[in-house]
């Protein structure tokens, strides 16, 4: 049954090969305008073959393209996906080691089938060509580039999936389908819709290259370590877990990438795994400082059953430019044996996750939005904040806490007036001031003080330490 | 009975007489300027003495006790050698305004903050941000802690080259320290008043 439906649907394709091409290359009649039209010679050495799932979206919402994509990279390595429901592979080399273009065609058919998903497949030189004739639903395999024009050109606009402004106004104008289109004026396509539309036609016309990204499924380190004892002492985990731990520094390495978060879990007896989350604070390949972390991170960790099973599982995985080799750079500091990633993971492992951060400035006039947390990170230089009039305290309370005590205005006001838009809008008029004790004539603490323009009341916000 | 006359140059090459080390030289290691000359000119050397322990002993924040390191701070962070120019704060009373800091010439892109649950931990981060080789200053808030613990930072200051620097409450004035330096900081008529109680290599004394 199923060499069948292929058989005649090579037939039927050998057939559409055979057709005459009822528009040849009526691109070759139009004056050279913008953009500037590309050699009319096709290139020809490239054979693109694109599937389009018609129901995608509305029957296999479950199964994803990046999904699809793996099954498609048995046949090639290059499989790009075509946003929204469509898959392009590129298949020259694919061809001579399948046999024939009509077997390839039946055998990738034959994957959406055991999958039970309605696909159009149709192969052609040129990327949206093929992309063009699967969403028209025409299951052409065309190879040669001279035939392309004559087979485009029986296709309505709308497998193009231009924008729907652009469609409609082909349409006002009597333009159906792709032949009508190449028949019209280069030049003037180019000025009435974008240059795109054109560069579109060039492609499809394998006039034009047009690159695709292959698509890298996501890689991930996953390792687990069956132990011949139970272990109930945290102190034997890490030597457990060390083999692991080389395992997968070895896996980074060879991959030339690193990672930045990391995942083990400990298998019990009875109940559910024990799952201990490790956090980096940069990309690292490194086996000492996945050491290092671990090593913290277990120390603290109390377990509730004795652990028969280990297992490391890495996050996604990140090029990876640091290498130790560049060391030397490194050798000259006193003590020399840390780099600030290794401070911040040691501090994190033992103190937790949220305790350790930075802190950066925003461009915005409110005290309390002008600045925020920072926990990735990042060796940036800073750009200097807005020159204030008046200077900054060191210290901003988290809450403005009213005023009591008497005061000694310094400096000010400085009118802050802002974010009316958000519905947290400020009207202040804010003072540099000291506390003043009555008893001894001394000056106490310096303050940022603001007085709310409303109620004319008194607020500390700030203090200059 | 006659004498012979001794020169000191024979005296000094005597391998038996041990030098006293010239207290008053200036230290082989960098110093910063504290940006106030009066002070800067009672600190052996100029300057607040890198990979060493400060103590500041004071009870209320507000007295300008931040701003006192602050241009140390910013030219350690200048500084073109090494790589030793991370900022770590433990335990600051309040959040610190990033806008204030970049307005002074901290670069915020190396400033780390800590928030540990208790006094241990805060010790502990110390200990490992001054001797992990990458910071320049450890700023660091406490109520109180014992000897033993200040020793720790000390040498922990000194393997790591950074400078560090504890605030405390001023009740721990009378408690020994192994501190480079020790000041107090009380309120004053017009200006905080600043008191140096030890000086390694200086004189205590009150700073005009």
């Amino acid at each position: 049954m199923k060499s069948r439906t292929a058989k005649s649907r090579t037939a039927d394709l050998f057939a559409a090969d055979a057709l005459p091409a009822p528009h040849a290359r009526p691109h070759e009649a139009i004056p050279r305008a913008v953009p500037a039209q590309p050699s009319s010679r096709p290139r020809s050495n490239q054979l693109w073959y694109a599937v389009v799932f018609p129901e995608f979206n509305e029957t296999q919402p479950q199964i994803s393209l990046q999904r699809l994509c793996l099954h498609a990279q048995q046949f090639t390595s290059l499989v790009s996906i075509e946003m929204p429901n469509a898959l392009l592979l590129e298949i020259k080399g694919s061809v001579k080691l399948f046999g024939s273009l009509g077997r390839l065609h039946a055998d990738i058919d034959a994957v959406w089938r055991r999958l039970a998903l309605k696909a159009h497949g149709a192969a052609a030189p040129s990327t949206l060509a093929a992309l063009w004739l699967a969403r028209a639903g025409r299951q052409v395999l065309l190879e040669d580039p001279a035939l392309l024009a004559g087979h485009l050109a029986a296709l309505p606009l709308a497998c193009t999936s231009w924008d729907a402004d652009r469609l409609r106004t082909l349409n006002a104008m009597g333009v159906r389908s792709v032949g009508e289109l190449l028949r019209l004026p280069r030049a003037g396509v180019a000025r009435r819709f974008e240059p795109a539309t054109v560069l579109d036609l060039d492609i499809a016309l394998a006039r034009q290259a047009a690159p695709r990204r292959a698509f890298v499924p996501r890689e991930r380190f996953r390792a687990r370590r069956d132990l011949e004892m139970e272990i109930e002492n945290v102190a034997y985990l890490e030597t457990a877990v060390a083999p692991l731990i080389e395992r997968c520094a070895r896996f980074l390495r060879e991959r030339q990438s690193g990672i930045q978060n990391l995942e083990l879990r400990l298998r019990h007896r009875v109940g559910p795994a024990t799952r201990v989350r490790l956090g980096l604070a940069s990309s690292t390949g490194e086996q000492r400082r996945l050491t290092d972390v671990v090593a913290q991170k277990l120390s603290r960790l109390t377990l509730a059953a004795p652990v028969r099973e280990v297992e490391l599982i890495s996050g996604s995985l990140q090029p990876f430019i640091e290498t130790p080799l560049d060391a030397f750079s490194r050798v000259g500091g006193a003590g020399g044996r840390d780099t600030a990633p290794q401070l911040v993971e040691r501090l994190r492992a033992r103190l937790g996750e949220q305790t350790v951060y930075g802190v950066c400035s925003i461009a915005e006039h409110r005290p309390e939005a002008a600045w925020r947390r920072v926990h990735e990170l990042r060796e940036t230089t800073d750009r200097p904040a807005a020159d204030h009039e008046m200077p900054r305290p060191v210290w901003l309370l988290g809450e403005p806490v009213q005023l009591c005590g008497p005061l000694l205005l310094e400096q000010g006001p400085e009118r802050i007036e802002s974010g009316w838009w958000d519905g947290k809008g400020i009207a202040r008029d804010y003072y540099i001031a000291h506390q003043v004790q009555d008893s001894r004539q001394t000056r106490g603490a310096r303050l940022w003080v603001f007085q709310e323009r409303q109620s004319k009341c008194w607020y500390v916000h700030g203090v200059f330490a | 009975m006659s004498r012979e006359t001794i020169s000191l140059a024979d005296i000094l090459a005597d391998a038996r007489v041990w030098k006293l080390k010239d207290a008053s030289a200036a230290p082989p290691r960098p110093v910063w300027s504290t940006g106030s000359s009066s002070l800067d000119a009672r600190l052996p050397g100029g300057g607040w003495p890198t990979a060493s322990l400060v103590e500041v002993l004071i009870d209320e924040t507000g007295l300008g006790e931040v701003q006192l390191f602050l241009p140390a701070l910013v030219a350690s962070q200048r500084r073109t050698d090494g790589e030793t120019h991370w900022l770590v704060w433990i335990a600051p009373p309040h959040e610190p305004f990033a806008p204030a800091l970049s307005q002074q010439g901290i670069d915020l892109g190396r400033l780390l903050v800590v928030r540990p649950a208790s006094a241990m931990e805060a010790l502990w981060a110390a200990e490992q941000a001054l001797s992990s080789g990458v910071c320049a200053a450890v700023l660091l808030w406490l109520k109180g802690t014992d000897d033993r613990w200040l020793r720790r930072l000390k040498l922990a200051a000194e393997t790591g080259g950074a400078l560090g620097v504890l605030f405390r409450p001023e009740r721990h004035r009378f408690e020994s320290s192994p501190a480079t330096l020790r000041l107090v900081m009380t309120q004053g008529e017009h200006a905080p008043h600043l008191e140096l109680i030890k000086v390694q290599g200086g004189l205590p004394g009150p700073v005009a």
